[in-house]
């Protein structure tokens, strides 16, 4: 029970860190399935144009000179 | 903190839309019109109740499927009331320049009627018998829902 009385500053600074965090937290919703509409804009999308964004990725590769360049190198072997 | 913690924990309020339930009653503006309709008004009639959207992807594959249903089955006791819940009514009626129909189309911006009918997943659709009571409801659309549909009317017209 001695933890609640909040007279040390770092305690202060702790309940006022976890109250503040709560209160961003109230601001996270679940999307519900009608309310998409604007996630399904084409500005929301990661790459704006699907076909122009696999050519890029198809002549990075070329001069690469290895498929899956474009990604982050993740085979284990310690050749990247 | 107490507060921030019923904030997160309040969740919609949801009503039961459950096969054999009575469906929850609603009032709606038509799409592009200033006449409204509510469900009532179409009891006594087989209804199939549409919520779709203009981004959703499978809808533009219903809607035109729902459309040759509704031809088909004019002359019966069929209604389709199809409940558009874009924000903006000109998605909507782009959409449907591309897609037309000629059952009713309500439009529900604020998203009530979803809430209250437990939609889960965009397109959702309810079959309604002539007491207003749910037979079916789908949540997606495939084209086997058509013939799922004709036979629940069928099964529940038989004595």
């Amino acid at each position: 029970m001695q933890w609640f009385s909040i007279s040390s500053p770092d305690r202060r600074l702790t309940f006022a860190l976890v109250t503040m965090g709560a209160c961003f937290l109230s601001a996270c919703a679940p999307v519900q399935p009608w309310e998409r509409g604007r996630l399904a804009q084409p500005g929301m999308a990661l790459e704006a144009d699907a076909l122009l964004a696999a050519m890029d990725e198809h002549v990075y590769t070329s001069k690469e000179a290895a498929s899956g360049s474009i990604q982050p190198a993740g085979g284990g072997c310690g050749c990247n | 903190m107490v507060l921030a913690l019923m904030l997160v924990s309040v969740s919609p309020l949801l009503f039961a839309s459950d096969r054999g339930e009575l469906a929850p009653e609603f009032t709606l503006p038509l799409l592009a019109s200033d006449d409204s309709q509510s469900l009532s008004d179409h009891r006594g009639h087989w209804v199939y109740v549409d919520f779709w959207a203009s981004w959703c992807g499978p809808c533009r594959k219903s809607l035109p499927v729902y459309e040759a249903l509704y031809q088909e089955l004019a002359a019966s006791n069929f209604r389709i009331l199809a409940i558009n819940l874009d924000e903006f009514e000109q998605d909507a009626t782009r959409f449907l320049a591309d897609h037309p129909v000629s059952y009713t189309v309500l439009w529900d911006p604020a998203g009530l009627t979803p809430a209250t009918w437990q939609v889960q997943a965009m397109p959702t659709s309810f079959l309604l018998n002539t007491e207003g009571q749910i037979v079916q409801k789908w949540a997606g659309f495939e084209l086997s829902h058509i013939e799922e549909i004709r036979n629940a009317m069928v099964q529940h017209q038989q004595p």
